[in-house]
């Protein structure tokens, strides 16, 4: 039996060096860092009494993961801050047909300011939100954003796809208001 | 046995999959080979990759805010209710 100051080294050596992914996915998550701050102590709390449930010697980033994205998504439902869930008929368009002619590299991306980028992800909604930000904000890999968000890689996949393609054609839109690029020839 | 070479549509919809190291060598090696051979294809990977690029660099966050540790560890003594 661990003793209460075993519980606290250990999840001090195991849980906290995690510190920092977690804050970078709830920054991204939430958008506000003061949210972002109440998120990750939260979820770090809820961590600490559940310390005893965690296998040592299993993946302790995604088990702190988990607990984050769940604190997440259940206060996003709590505040009623739309549906989770999308109609998934509504589908975005490919923007790489409309800019192949004239900027195949999708230099435009570049003229983009970061808080356009930022805001642009934080208008997806949450569940192809969480995808991208796991997989290529954070940088994990597929198998562990299904164990995290408890769906099956196949999911993460089909999320990530229309995620990431929500994200461009925002981002193709915005440039193409600010004249970073030329909106597609229709002739 | 030989699989037959994957044609465009089949490429461009493994790209960003292919990008991120997240689908089988096999597959990964057609991919490949179909890139080699079709300009459009990769230079639809070009884009892809540089918007990729663009997320990780734009919206990764490298600092932690001061003090959050040391308010988790304090949080941590004190007991639940």
């Amino acid at each position: 039996m661990n003793g209460p100051a075993d519980r606290h080294a250990t999840f001090e050596l195991e849980a906290l060096p995690h510190l920092g992914s977690m804050y970078r996915v709830a920054l991204r998550l939430t958008g506000e860092p003061a949210a972002a701050e109440d998120l990750v102590q939260d979820a770090m709390l809820k961590a600490f009494r559940a310390w005893d449930r965690f296998r040592p010697g299993s993946n302790a980033r995604a088990w702190l993961l988990t607990i984050l994205r769940n604190e997440f998504i259940n206060g996003y439902r709590r505040e009623k801050r739309g549906p989770v869930l999308v109609e998934l008929d509504a589908a975005p368009y490919a923007i790489y047909g409309a800019v192949a002619g004239n900027d195949p590299e999708g230099r435009f991306f570049d003229s983009i300011v970061d808080e356009r980028v930022q805001q642009a992800l934080l208008d997806l909604p949450a569940e192809f939100r969480e995808v991208v930000v796991l997989s290529d904000v954070e940088g994990l890999p597929y198998a562990e954003i299904s164990e995290i968000a408890g769906i099956p890689v196949g999911t993460v996949k089909s999320r990530l796809f229309r995620g990431r393609r929500l994200l461009q054609t925002a981002l193709y839109e915005h440039a193409v208001e600010m004249g970073y690029i030329k909106p597609r020839n229709r002739t | 046995m030989t699989l037959p070479p994957l044609n465009c549509a089949e490429a461009v919809a493994q790209l960003q999959d292919y990008l991120k190291g997240e689908i089988t060598p096999e597959l990964a090696e057609r991919v490949r080979e179909h890139l080699a051979v079709c300009r459009g294809c990769l230079q639809h990977a070009e884009f892809e990759r540089n918007f990729l690029q663009v997320l990780e660099t734009r919206l990764r966050v490298t600092t932690v805010p001061s003090g959050l540790r040391e308010r988790i560890l304090s949080a941590l003594d004190t007991r639940p209710r």
